[in-house]
């Protein structure tokens, strides 16, 4: 393995830092994005269920990132 | 083409629902264009063959689908992941077991996780060390395998089919590995807030 790079140990570090004692998984990400993506997009408030959708986004790159690909569909849909 | 504001559960769950089908399989293409406009290693055939799949998928789960969304928007959800998904797969389909555990082996390398790399803070410097030796003492080869191959940029489903496990367990894996680290951390006096500071961009 390379030496890490500082952006990926500052990753890493931020990363330890954003854990949860309780967190959703990918697959409980998944299902409350549309509602998440929605509501975020309309500037409305976000209820428990989905303010742990954003404190998942902060540590799962793979979410964050489909995440950003569903509001584009939803801005190109108007 | 069926409209939009068609019940889309119950239509696709109807006897006469090729138009549905097919209606929804056309959304389902047009925002996968639109999210992978950008990449240069996406063609059409790649965009149909991601469709048909998350048609598929939507299909299984329909009875999972809440109402607390528009249709279509869970539906573009599910085939956003489905894309990105194997999009992932591909770059790294040729890594093996044996690498990554070698790569986790390696995370404890001086080397590796270098407190060089944290630069002149004294800060950051503390938090990478007192980082590399939570690593070392406390976590598993497997969790530090797991870590590794984030760090590198593996995707999380190519570490779930390595390690022959699911995705909840592989999750709950890496997520027991940060609390860990993130408890070792704390009982050296280094908090979250301490570390967001450190490491802010």
């Amino acid at each position: 393995m390379k030496p890490l790079t500082k952006e990926q140990l500052a990753g890493l570090a931020q990363l330890v830092g954003a854990t949860q004692e309780h967190e959703l998984n990918c697959h409980d990400c998944l299902a409350l994005a549309a509602e998440f993506a929605e509501r975020q997009l309309a500037g409305l408030p976000l209820n428990e269920a989905l303010t742990r959708v954003e404190e998942h986004l902060a540590v799962c790159p793979e979410c964050r990132e489909e995440l950003l690909a569903l509001k584009k569909i939803l801005q190109a849909n108007g | 083409m069926v409209a939009e504001e068609v019940n889309w559960p119950a239509v696709l769950r109807g006897p006469d629902n090729a138009a549905a089908l097919a209606g929804l399989r056309a959304v389902l293409l047009n925002g996968l264009r639109v999210a992978l406009r950008e990449r240069g290693d996406v063609n059409d055939a790649h965009l149909e063959d991601f469709a048909q799949e998350a048609l598929l998928k939507v299909l299984a789960r329909l009875d999972q689908f809440s109402g607390r969304s528009k249709f279509t928007t869970w539906a573009h959800a599910i085939a956003i992941n489905v894309a990105f998904a194997e999009l992932r797969r591909k770059r790294w389909r040729d890594v093996s077991l044996e690498a990554l555990l070698a790569d986790g082996r390696e995370l404890t390398e001086p080397a590796t996780l270098g407190r060089d790399a944290a630069g002149d803070d004294e800060e950051r410097a503390r938090i990478i060390g007192a980082l590399r030796t939570a690593i070392t003492e406390r976590l598993s080869p497997k969790q530090r395998a797991v870590v590794a191959g984030l760090l590198e940029g593996m995707p999380f489903d190519q570490v779930v089919d390595l390690l022959g496990t699911n995705r909840n367990a592989a999750y709950k894996l890496v997520h027991d590995a940060r609390r860990v680290l993130k408890e070792q951390l704390v009982a050296q006096g280094i908090s979250s807030a301490t570390i967001r500071a450190a490491f802010a961009p």
